[in-house]
């Protein structure tokens, strides 16, 4: 639609600022240039232009960042952020500060997993560093950010078991742990893909006893064979298009998969129970010009029925990656129930 | 000077409740995202890597709009040889610079795309074959090989069709070729492409940033268990006594430490050693300093230059620097008939042999090469800078490309002047006196020693702005260990060689050279170790592995006149390629930072390669727009 692009551009121009329009719109042009036709996808330019920032424990803002090799034979790393830990003013903290619990009260641990719709960003990159950090400070937080591997290089479940293998390592981690039980409050978070990681990992540790305090989805990535309302109304209008989603999906789920596969469609036709699970309470965040929309708010009515707790913010006027830049309304308020859902459940 | 905002102000508290300050604070970085600051730079799209000028926002907007609609409508119209060549084809450049990256990307769009060419003839017998190839797709202009330097005692020109290189037990490098059907047009757009983008106006907000920049310290934990904890806190221990001059206690801890690090394994055990040999140097040395990592002697530099090849052999770093650099030389050599390359450190002259074979392949045939090595004195009145010369004129001869050499025995580069480096042939004193001869200046790991004498690297930087190259490639470690507190400049190495150490570990040679890898990585320990002797042991002159980081650098270069030359996407793919030959190479990592290449393990970027050209020099630039013109 050769005029439609030109109303596009107008709609989503009014919908956000102009710098967010500029970084979102920069990432859609990018994207574009690394999915291939053939479902292949340009790795070396995509490491190529994405903004990456180094760990760093010189205290920025009261805060300290340093990587962390999970797991040697898959590469795994995370990115930890903490509180700067009580050394002398002025010099740098040593290895044994790091692994002080950072306060002595009880703190909840974040493990966040980036978007990029499993294909795209890293635990470096510069965005999900710039979320990282507002996250500790807004919550006091360690935040545990996963370096998953990604499609379409890794498929299902490599995300998942990464994922997993993080949270392992977490909970093995004395300096994670707080309050008079001495126990570790993790809460998993994530956006667009990162939400839906959050989910499957969240399944797999309900089915092993390991306890959850909550989830933290945001503009998260789930889809299914059919078209929903929502990305019929908004397909190609707010940077993101259905077609773009089906190669994501593709690219993640194994050969011959459709949409309906659970990693998908998790409340879909092959979706697994959760009913009686020790399923942690979620928070959803919902984007109203988000074309995922439809299928995210029926993941909450999902997770309803199946009886576990759920609080939906819906933002009607929101875009993807609102979450970004703290220029709107939006960015704030949603902060405030993310603050607010993790003191509630530490 | 930022600006007050009312917003700020205004703000308050909306919720009431615990976070005031956080929610204040909010509200002031809002006002700032709305207004912008005073330096011209959005904040909010610096904080994650990309510089546009608030007053061209509109401007990148109306560009991406432009890009948007030439993309969709093409898609809708099935063309995909387009959306291939936007992809494929474009050689993108620091996109940090976003209104240049879109800039890029709309003048190849509106250019018309290249013409189809046959493929080159495989080179079957050639002794010099490409021994890699890559698919056509990802090619692009150059393709990938290895390609080896001669063996043996230098001979009589006659001889040299007798060579039979295979045969040879020398070392291998990363070659770069021109696959011979880039098309003129192509290539001047990515000149202007390049040149527009070092010229652009936020990259000079980039030296304000360099003090700040230059703090971040990185640190990957590849360990982190208990007793390696316990090992580093040791170690820390100790350096801070020795920071307080309490050399007593730091005796006694530089002994339990010997005793941790047997408990150890693997890299940790390795880099605790040294750096407690190094500590017990510093602890116990002898008036004036000493030995090993010190002083360095005629007698080290032959050593100096085994230690150097094997730790080339053992992991990528260095081959990793010579093709970067390699590829920024070329670039800029595009269209010259006559070429001079000036290396600052020459040792066995590694980098060369591939840039001869890319010259040899270039379109249009290969330039007049002339190369100027600089060494140290070498004892036994030895000439090992002639040897690297004759075995490089051989190379030249096989390929047939005109090639002379000259050597220079420099105690440091300090004492060289510009005439020494251009010589009676810069005057065009040969057959080709029509043409002008371009220089390029090529340092692998020696700016950061001049730093050991104050004025010696300001003189450095003059020379070589007097010889006016047209390109200045710059390879330095990527870490900060040149702070004046001692204890800082002891936590930054030990991070560095423990991660160094590491990937030397993880990412052995390939398992054909099993002995010789186990060889060349035990070398490679000893050469790394002499320079956390030197790092921690030494002092003032003799302490002459000062490294320092990109930014750092950057502000260097910036302040005395010369301008980033960016690295492309295209030298960034082939050398993430050509990791991909490290078995264990999975931890190796090439990253883009402004216009620069960092190689690196994990996260932790560890060596850096810069490019450079004179600020403002009509020769530099004319040279760069050259190829528009011819």
């Amino acid at each position: 639609m050769a005029g439609g692009n030109e109303i596009n551009a107008n709609e989503s121009k009014m919908a956000v600022p102009l710098n967010t329009w500029v970084l979102i719109s920069n990432f859609k042009l990018a994207y574009n240039l690394l999915r291939r036709p053939d479902g292949t996808f340009d790795r070396h330019l995509a490491e190529f232009l994405d903004r990456k920032v180094p760990a760093n424990v010189t205290p920025v803002n009261g805060i300290i960042s340093f990587d962390v090799l999970i797991d040697r034979p898959n590469n795994l790393v995370a990115r930890i952020y903490r509180p700067a830990p009580a050394t002398a003013a002025g010099s740098i903290p040593i290895f044994t500060d790091l692994y002080q619990p950072p306060s002595y009260d009880t703190f909840p641990v974040i493990i966040f997993f980036h978007g990029g719709s499993f294909a795209h960003s890293s635990s470096n990159s510069a965005i999900y560093d710039s979320l990282c950090r507002r996250f500790v400070s807004l919550c006091d937080a360690v935040v545990i950010s996963v370096n998953y591997r990604r499609a379409p290089e890794y498929k299902y479940p490599c995300a998942y078991d990464d994922g997993w293998a993080v949270l392992k390592w977490a909970s093995a981690e004395p300096w994670l742990r707080s309050g008079k039980e001495g126990k570790l409050r993790v809460f998993l978070a994530g956006d667009s893909s990162g939400g839906n990681i959050a989910h499957h990992v969240a399944v797999r540790a309900a089915e092993s006893g390991i306890e959850i305090a909550g989830n933290i989805l945001l503009n998260s990535m789930f889809g299914g064979n059919r078209r929903t309302e929502s990305e019929q109304r908004l397909d190609g209008k707010y940077f993101v298009t259905i077609q773009d989603r089906d190669w994501y999906w593709k690219a993640f789920l194994p050969e011959g998969a459709d949409r309906d596969h659970p990693a998908c469609n998790p409340f879909g036709p092959n979706g697994v129970r959760l009913e009686g699970l020790p399923f942690p309470k979620s928070l959803v965040i919902v984007a109203g010009l988000d074309l995922v929309q439809d299928w995210q708010l029926a993941y909450a009515e999902g997770l309803k029925t199946a009886g576990h707790f759920v609080k939906v913010v819906y933002r009607e006027q929101a875009t993807i990656g609102f979450y970004l830049l703290p220029n709107t309304n939006h960015f704030y308020e949603v902060m405030e129930e993310i603050k607010e859902f993790v003191r509630f459940n530490l | 000077m930022k600006r007050e905002h009312q917003e700020a102000a205004a703000g308050g508290d909306r919720r009431g409740g615990g976070g005031g300050n956080w929610y204040a604070a909010a509200e002031q970085e809002k006002g700032k995202a709305l207004m912008g600051t005073d330096d011209g730079v959005d904040e909010l799209l610096a904080a994650l890597g990309y510089k546009v000028r608030s007053s061209d926002m509109a401007d990148v907007a109306q560009k991406l709009e432009q890009l948007e609609m030439a993309m969709g409508s093409s898609a809708a119209a099935n063309d995909d040889a387009l959306l291939a060549h936007l992809a494929f084809d474009t050689v993108h450049y620091n996109p940090s610079d976003l209104s240049n990256w879109v800039d890029n990307i709309l003048s190849e769009l509106n250019a018309p795309p290249p013409l189809p060419q046959p493929p080159p003839p495989p080179p079957a017998d050639d002794p010099l074959s490409l021994q890699f190839d890559l698919p056509p797709a990802v090619t692009e202009q150059y393709t990938i090989g290895t390609v080896d330097l001669p063996d043996g005692s230098p001979c009589k020109p006659a001889d040299v069709d007798e060579l039979q290189p295979e045969a040879s037990t020398a070392s291998s490098g990363w070659l770069i070729s021109q696959s011979g059907h880039q098309p003129e047009v192509a290539k001047s757009l990515r000149d202007r492409k390049r040149l527009k983008v070092c010229s652009s106006p936020p990259s000079s907000t980039i030296t304000a940033d360099a003090a700040t920049a230059a703090a971040a310290q990185q640190v990957v934990i590849v360990d982190s268990q208990e007793a390696g904890i316990r090992l580093v806190h040791a170690l820390m221990a100790c350096a801070e006594a020795v920071q307080k001059e309490n050399l007593k206690a730091a005796g006694a801890i530089v002994k339990q430490i010997s005793v941790l690090a047997a408990s150890q394994g693997g890299a940790m055990r390795k880099v605790a050693g040294y750096f407690a040999e190094a500590l017990a140097r510093r602890i116990y040395r002898p008036q004036p300093p000493r030995g090993m990592g010190c002083s360095s002697t005629v007698e080290s530099a032959a050593l100096d230059d085994m230690l150097h090849h094997h730790f080339y052999e053992s992991c990528p770093y260095l081959k990793f620097a010579h093709f970067t650099a390699n590829q920024a030389i070329l670039e800029a050599f595009a269209g010259f008939r006559r070429v001079h390359v000036v290396d600052f450190g020459m040792r066995q002259g590694l980098q060369w042999p591939a840039l001869l074979q890319a010259l040899a392949l270039r379109q249009g045939g290969p330039p007049s090469f002339r190369l100027t090595g600089i060494g140290p004195p070498q004892p036994d009145n030895s000439d090992a800078l002639q040897e690297v010369g004759w075995k490089l004129a051989q190379l030249a001869k096989t390929i047939r490309v005109d090639f002379r050499y000259r050597g220079f025995v420099a105690a440091s580069l300090a004492d060289l002047d510009p005439y020494m480096l251009l010589g009676p042939e810069a005057d065009g004193g040969g057959v080709e006196d029509d043409e002008p001869e371009v220089v390029a200046v090529n340092s692998i790991l020696e700016l950061h020693r001049l730093l050991a004498r104050p004025g010696a690297l300001e003189k450095v930087l003059g020379t070589i702005r007097a010889v006016r190259p047209v390109i200045v490639t710059v390879v330095e470690q990527e870490a900060n260990h040149n702070g004046r507190a001692f204890l800082d400049r002891f936590t930054e190495a030990l991070h560095y060689y423990s991660t160094m150490f590491d990937s030397l570990e993880g990412g052995a040679s390939p398992p054909a050279a099993v002995e010789v890898g186990g060889h060349d990585q035990a070398m490679a320990e000893i050469y790394l170790g002499r320079q956390i002797y030197n790092v921690v042991a030494c002092e003032g002159a003799e302490r002459t592995e000062r490294h320092e980081t990109l930014p750092q650098w950057r502000a260097r270069m910036s302040r005395t006149g010369f301008d980033s030359v960016p690295i492309g996407s295209n030298a960034f793919k082939q050398a993430s390629m050509l990791l991909a030959l490290f078995s264990g190479g999975e931890g190796y990592r090439v990253e883009e930072n402004d216009g620069c290449l960092t190689l690196g393990w994990h996260t932790r970027p560890l060596i850096a390669t810069s490019a450079w050209r004179a600020a403002g020099d009509p020769l530099s630039t004319s040279a760069s727009c050259r190829t528009a013109s011819s």
